[in-house]
């Protein structure tokens, strides 16, 4: 088991804790950090999965694609933009 | 068969069923529980390969969602 | 991907698809939904299709915004 091995079984574990810490949550607006937590972890497990060059870039959409979605629910919850 | 193949199956089995039998009886419970079993659908065409469906049927069903969205305002809005 | 990876990230699936039929509140069955996104991620780059996977992350998203849409609508309206 090398190091590889080792950082992509923690990036797995961590990201199973923050999922089960999401569904055990009861308040909704602390469920979102721990979501961003998920994307972290799922994130650094995609790199480390393929060595690629084109990974980091299917990591980086699939970041900023789940950040966009977490403050996407964050500002429907807290009410919207109130622009009129 | 692959694990791809059992983790689509029972999410499309789980996600039909919820879809059909929405707890809270409401147009958006149902279709939000209809996301489930289309990722259980993808996982499955993962498990044979095929990148042309699996691009496919992701724009297929962000448009489907789309013209659900309109419908159902269109619906509640009158 | 070892056979511990695939237990963890398929549990992960599992405990998202049974999160977003239980739940009865609409946020909280779109972020177990994003769980469930979460989960299949590893799955899609294991086989090494990187263009699917970076299709399908940008396409999730957009879903779950139309979904608020509606949700928004609603919450304006009554």
């Amino acid at each position: 088991m090398n190091g590889y091995e080792i950082a992509l079984a923690l990036c797995g574990i961590i990201a199973l804790y923050a999922a089960v810490r999401v569904v055990l949550e009861k308040d909704t607006m602390r469920k979102l950090p721990f979501l961003n937590v998920v994307s972290f972890a799922i994130s650094g497990s995609i790199v480390l999965l393929i060595p690629h060059p084109l990974a980091i870039v299917a990591a980086a959409a699939y970041f900023v694609g789940s950040t966009l979605e977490s403050n996407a629910i964050a500002s429907t919850y807290a009410g919207g933009p109130k622009d009129e | 068969m692959g694990p791809e193949f059992v983790l689509g199956l029972v999410l499309i089995l789980v996600g039909t069923v919820a879809s059909a039998f929405p707890r809270p009886k409401t147009y958006l419970v149902q279709l939000i529980n209809l996301e489930i079993p289309a990722w259980g659908l993808l996982l499955v065409m993962l498990s044979y390969n095929e990148a042309l469906a699996l691009l496919t049927f992701g724009g297929v069903s962000a448009l489907s969602t789309f013209i659900y969205v309109r419908v159902i305002q269109k619906r509640e809005g009158t | 991907m070892n056979e511990l990876l695939i237990l963890v990230f398929g549990a992960m699936v599992v405990l998202g698809a049974i999160a977003t039929i239980i739940s009865r509140d609409l946020f909280d069955k779109l972020i177990s939904l994003g769980i469930i996104v979460a989960g299949i991620m590893p799955f899609l780059a294991d086989r090494g299709l990187l263009d699917v996977l970076a299709a399908t992350a940008l396409i999730a998203p957009l879903s779950t915004i139309f979904i608020l849409m509606a949700i928004r609508r609603k919450k304006d309206g009554s």
